[in-house]
């Protein structure tokens, strides 16, 4: 496991993401509502851009005639085949259990020795740290 | 590569290059005044575009990748379309069908003008000025509601170098064999150009719904597609229009694949005891497709077991009638390296190269 600085807080609010290089990989990292997390950018169906898709939420399941919005801004849709999964878990809205996508871990940190900045225009309750994804 | 998928790779022209045919390439303009300055008025003023009006993809309906950075909608900027397809996959050959919905208006003069002027278009571009290296294969727009006018179509067109077929949306008014349509077919003999039914317009305009009634839901209208095409080959074979016209040779494009099979099984067993009913049908119904019918792959149906797929595709003699397509920039897109299970090597060259080009007499070398 390594670990990638991506960008600091205030680079990534909340709905946006950014899609980098770890190795051999590429995987998106997405912040969801003031929360970061990261799965994989290779769809289990085709190996399509997952992460490039629309984030959106979803109509869950429900009853014959109801429509129930919900999980607004943690649903990645493929851009190919339009499958969904919740990006705060990789797993496919579809079949949770057995379709899902690579998900890692993200934290704030603060880089040792480097002063750590507030961003006033940006209203979040953690300091302008940075990114981290760990992959 | 045919053998083993490799993943695909940028710099596919050397060793992928001789591989794929692509058998249902959605091509667009970049705008509609390019398909407006190849007409007359009164038309160029009426033509407003538009597709089907309603069943919308409600997700997407192309992919999202597919939207070239130069702007312009998906599929109209040839360098980024060959960047992503045919560079991407390694094709011989990509066979063009664009999408004008020329066969659901009323009045037959404006379907008439809206296939002749995307044929000119398709011409001048795609076919032309885009197509240097002869990649890019066409398909003669024709409206099936005006057989004279579509016939006449196919003959000023027939001997282009790069148009291959004669296509038509599956949206209809009748099933596609009967005899109002055969000037379209004798045409397509004089030629030697297949013709190609591709989705489009069931259901919209002057056309039947071939479902009962209008169903609700977009999942419902795309899954039901292959029921038209179910209608319009049951009607070729019954009407004997293979019989009539025995040059004459149909592509089922996009229309499912699974279904193939089954159908024939129970088409060959009515025929059995109501071959009297048609005794121009001289053969069991199924033996036609080998040399008259070919099936194109995407939307290629995906049980979660492998091998009953490749069972079916051995039941419906994919070997000799069926040929790859990906339907790019559309949201159902079939990856070629990823639509497919793990085929025996020379099944996999017969579906993705060797049955399109023996089909369209298309150069191997190429």
């Amino acid at each position: 496991m390594a670990k990638y600085t991506i960008c600091r807080v205030s680079e990534l609010p909340p709905g946006e993401r950014k899609i980098i290089e770890a190795g051999s990989r590429t995987i998106g990292v997405f912040n969801v509502n003031g929360a970061f997390h990261a799965i994989r950018n290779q769809c289990p169906h085709q190996n399509a851009p997952l992460c490039r898709g629309i984030i959106t939420g979803t109509t869950l399941p429900s009853q014959p005639g109801e429509y129930i919005w919900a999980k607004d801004g943690e649903i990645v849709r493929c851009p190919w085949h339009g499958w969904e999964f919740d990006i705060t878990t990789g797993r496919s809205v579809f079949n949770p259990h057995k379709m899902r996508v690579k998900n890692y871990e993200v934290t704030v940190e603060p880089v040792p020795g480097e002063d750590v900045e507030s961003v006033e225009s940006f209203t979040v309750t953690v300091e302008d740290g940075w990114v981290i994804l760990h992959a | 590569m045919l053998a083993t998928q490799p993943a695909p790779t940028r710099n596919g022209h050397s060793a992928v290059r001789e591989g794929i045919v692509d058998c249902d390439v959605h091509v667009f303009p970049h705008s509609l005044d390019e398909i407006r300055a190849f007409m007359d008025e009164p038309w160029r003023s009426r033509f407003s575009g538009g597709g089907r009006g309603f069943y919308g993809n409600p997700v997407h309906g192309s992919r999202q990748d597919a939207k070239p950075p130069s702007g312009g909608p998906s599929g109209s900027d040839p360098d980024f379309l060959r960047e992503q397809l045919i560079d991407l996959y390694g094709m011989a050959y990509a066979i063009c069908l664009p999408r004008a919905f020329c066969n659901h208006h009323p009045d037959p003069d404006l379907g008439n003008a809206i296939a002749a002027a995307y044929n000119e278009w398709l011409a001048a571009t795609w076919l032309g000025e885009y197509n240097a290296d002869g990649v890019f294969k066409g398909s003669i727009t024709v409206n099936p509601q005006d057989p004279a006018a579509a016939a006449a179509e196919i003959d000023k067109w027939g001997s282009h170098p790069h148009f291959v077929q004669v296509m038509t949306d599956s949206g209809s008014r009748a099933p596609f064999g009967q005899r109002q349509f055969y000037p379209i077919y004798a045409a397509c003999e004089r030629h030697g150009l297949p013709f190609a039914i591709h989705p489009g317009t069931d259901g919209m305009g002057i056309n039947q719904q071939p479902s009962p009634g209008y169903p609700t839901h977009y999942i419902e209208w795309h899954t039901l597609l292959s029921v038209g095409f179910q209608a319009h080959l049951v009607s070729f074979l019954t009407e004997g229009v293979f019989e009539r016209f025995p040059g004459f040779r149909v592509v089922l494009v996009e229309g499912g694949v699974a279904w193939v099979a089954p159908l024939l099984w129970r088409l060959d067993a009515e025929w059995k005891a109501l071959r009297p009913e048609v005794p121009w049908v001289r053969k069991p119904p199924s033996a036609y497709l080998r040399e008259h019918v070919r099936v194109s792959s995407q939307p290629l149906e995906r049980p979660d077991n492998d091998k009953h797929l490749l069972q079916m595709l051995e039941m419906m003699d994919a070997e000799h009638i069926l040929m790859f397509a990906s339907d790019y920039p559309h949201w159902d897109f079939d990856s070629p390296t990823h639509a497919f299970p793990k085929l025996p090597d020379a099944l996999h060259r017969r579906i993705f190269r060797e049955n399109a080009l023996e089909f369209y007499g298309l150069a191997a070398d190429h």
